[in-house]
């Protein structure tokens, strides 16, 4: 007598086994996403909190509160920010009107605009530093030739140093922002300003319905996107006046190097904490409308 | 409403030389299209017309007033384009007002002539929304109401319809057609497609790098072209055309093409000029084999409805026929063709210029 061998039919778990460990698509994505989470914490995480541990005594704020230099550099950083941003966006908003136009030399134009955004900041710095400079400088010996008087000591004046300062950075990080207010005004289809000439507009009415109405959310985001890549630009002023004369034109971001180069660490750090009231809500601002 | 009038105008960019001396002129009312190919000249025309372009030489005229060096503003025309060019950040309302608001016109005027253009376009729930909520019919209309609520002198319309799906195309061809037979304000229309010209029109203007070919009614640029370009420009599908020698004996003429015989009936041309013989498709017939005729083996059948077009192999060329009704014919088989008595076109092989009878 044969058998007939019958395959043999597990029987069907009813209860389904509880998965220990992760399934190969979770360990694909934690390996995937631990080196970036490394990076984070060593170079992000890893830092701000030291900087916070640094600055956690109450007693910093109150030395550096009564630091004169800190009133001093907040003022300054404040018209760095309002006046000096604000006065650059709209050169900039009316430069990009001026370049977008096609004739071939304001394209070559356009090239040597970008020169002083392109070059490096510390040589380029340094030289306008020599050419304000009172005695043999560029511009006072210009001055000097053309009206046989002393032009004023351009670094060694509160106001006229911090105004040198502010123009440096104008110069430096003009370009930049042109160029982004030139490709949104690219992006304004023709049509619309032959539409406004046939509709009898002029220039200025051109831009008040046509361009601003387009180009406002750009100017917007790039005028505060501005302000908090300012508040961290160290260049302009510690190049040029190297926060003198008598550490009058400080700004937070030159503040906390003079409190470091004076191992005053704790003091540095909280220049960096008192900060965060300035960025904060600009980055609040600009979070909200990215995600618009 | 005012007539238009081109007078030797030419426009070059750089070097290059664009419109070639064109006079024509535009009667009061009227609606004229410009039609022709890409590249034609046809859109530089009308934005030289409308003070978007500069005129390199010659003058044009609006209401009998040279604009050569008037403004844009100050041409008194409305212009249609092909994008509606709607400005994007204002309402409708606003869109259709813009150009009254300009001129500091007082708030109820604007009101009221807005609401009087929306009603007949049929915008008006449309009013308070924003180019972008309307679909491309309605934006298209919301442009057309933006000129007519200026009561211009002369509408400019480039392309307007090119941006529209084949059905709304055709519906905003008939509004087009009808609103300028109610306000009766001359128009200026600019297309490529020459059943919009064909349909639409009081008259054609047929352009053709930088030149005019022909100017005239529709239905006289279909039946008598003047040169080889318009027969084949107007008309779907395109004329045929066969080259060919004219041969005449004892009172009858037909043309020599490739060893085929095409009878041409009472059509111009001396014995032996080499010629182009042109026959729109709907006037070529399936004929009983014993009259003249030519015979043809059958490509292609194409029935439509209404009509069937066939694509038939006739020595070395292909021809199309269009007939009414559906003729039991299938590829491959051999078929008779008559041309209808008359209806032939002839064209001087060198110039391409019509053969005058």
């Amino acid at each position: 007598m044969s058998t007939i061998a019958l395959p043999k039919v597990e029987p069907l778990d009813p209860i389904r086994p509880k998965r220990r460990g992760l399934s190969p698509w979770q360990v694909w994505g934690v390996a995937l996403l631990a080196p970036y989470i490394l990076v984070f914490a060593v170079f992000v995480v890893y830092p701000v909190a030291y900087g916070f541990w640094l600055a956690r005594d109450p007693q910093s704020y109150v030395r550096l509160f009564d630091d004169p230099v800190f009133a001093g550099a907040v003022v300054n950083t404040l018209v760095f920010l309002i006046i000096g941003i604000n006065v650059k966006m709209l050169v900039a908003l009316f430069l990009s009107g001026f370049f977008v136009n096609t004739r071939p030399w304001i394209k070559w134009l356009s090239i040597l605009f970008i020169l002083p955004w392109a070059v490096p900041s510390i040589p380029t710095i340094l030289s306008v530093r020599f050419m304000l400079n009172p005695e043999w400088g560029l511009v006072n010996q210009v001055i000097f030739r053309l009206t046989a008087a002393d032009g004023p000591n351009w670094l060694n004046d509160r106001w006229l140093a911090l105004t040198m300062a502010i123009l440096v950075h104008v110069w430096k990080s003009l370009p930049f922002w042109t160029m982004i207010l030139i490709a949104g005004r690219l992006t304004i289809p023709p049509e619309l300003y032959e539409a406004a000439s046939v509709d009898g507009a002029s220039k200025w009415q051109k831009f008040r319905f046509v361009t601003w109405p387009s180009l406002a959310t750009l100017y917007l985001t790039s005028t505060i996107l501005s302000m908090i890549w300012t508040l961290g630009d160290f260049n302009s002023v510690y190049l040029l006046t190297g926060g003198g004369p008598a550490d009058l034109t400080h700004v937070l971001a030159t503040l906390g190097i003079r409190y470091l180069r004076l191992d005053q660490v704790d003091l540095a750090m909280a220049t960096i904490v008192v900060a965060m009231p300035f960025v904060l809500p600009l980055m609040y601002f600009m979070m909200k409308r990215l995600s618009k | 409403m005012s007539s238009v009038s081109f007078h030797h105008v030419e426009k070059s960019f750089g070097a290059t030389k664009v419109i070639h001396g064109i006079s024509f002129d535009i009667a009061d009312g009227e609606f004229m299209v410009l039609v022709g190919p890409s590249g034609c000249g046809k859109s530089t025309l009308l934005r030289m017309l409308a003070g978007l372009e500069d005129i390199t030489s010659g003058t044009i005229a609006i209401d009998g007033r040279v604009v050569n060096d008037v403004d844009s503003k100050d041409r008194d025309i409305a212009m249609v384009f092909q994008s509606y060019a709607l400005y994007p950040h204002m309402s409708v309302r606003e869109n259709m007002g813009f150009r009254l608001r300009l001129r500091r016109a007082d708030r109820r005027e604007i009101d009221t002539r807005v609401a009087r253009a929306a009603q007949i376009l049929k915008l008006e729930p449309y009013l308070d929304r924003f180019p972008r909520e309307l679909s491309g019919g309605q934006r298209q209309r919301v442009a057309m109401g933006r000129a007519i609520v200026r009561d211009p002198k002369v509408f400019l319309f480039d392309e307007p319809l090119s941006n529209l799906d084949a059905k709304l195309r055709v519906q905003m061809r008939s509004e087009i057609k009808a609103l300028h037979q109610r306000l009766k304000t001359t128009t200026v229309y600019v297309t490529h497609d020459q059943i919009e010209a064909m349909t639409m029109a009081d008259r054609i203007v047929v352009m053709h790098d930088g030149r005019v070919e022909q100017i005239g009614r529709p239905l006289d640029l279909y039946d008598r072209p003047n040169n080889l370009f318009v027969a084949q420009f107007i008309g779907s599908p395109a004329m045929n055309v066969v080259s060919g020698t004219v041969r005449r004996h004892n009172g009858s003429a037909w043309l020599e093409a490739d060893g085929v015989r095409w009878p041409m009936g009472e059509v111009p041309g001396a014995e032996g000029q080499p010629v182009v013989f042109g026959v729109r498709p709907e006037h070529l017939d399936l004929a009983r084999t014993d009259g003249d005729h030519v015979a043809g083996d059958v490509i292609v059948v194409e029935p439509t409805g209404a009509e069937t077009e066939l694509l038939v192999q006739v020595g070395a060329s292909q021809v199309t026929l269009v007939t009414s009704g559906r003729p039991r014919v299938r590829p491959g088989e051999r078929i008779a063709l008559a041309v209808e008595p008359g209806m032939g076109h002839v064209f001087d092989r060198e110039s391409g210029q019509r053969l005058v009878d």
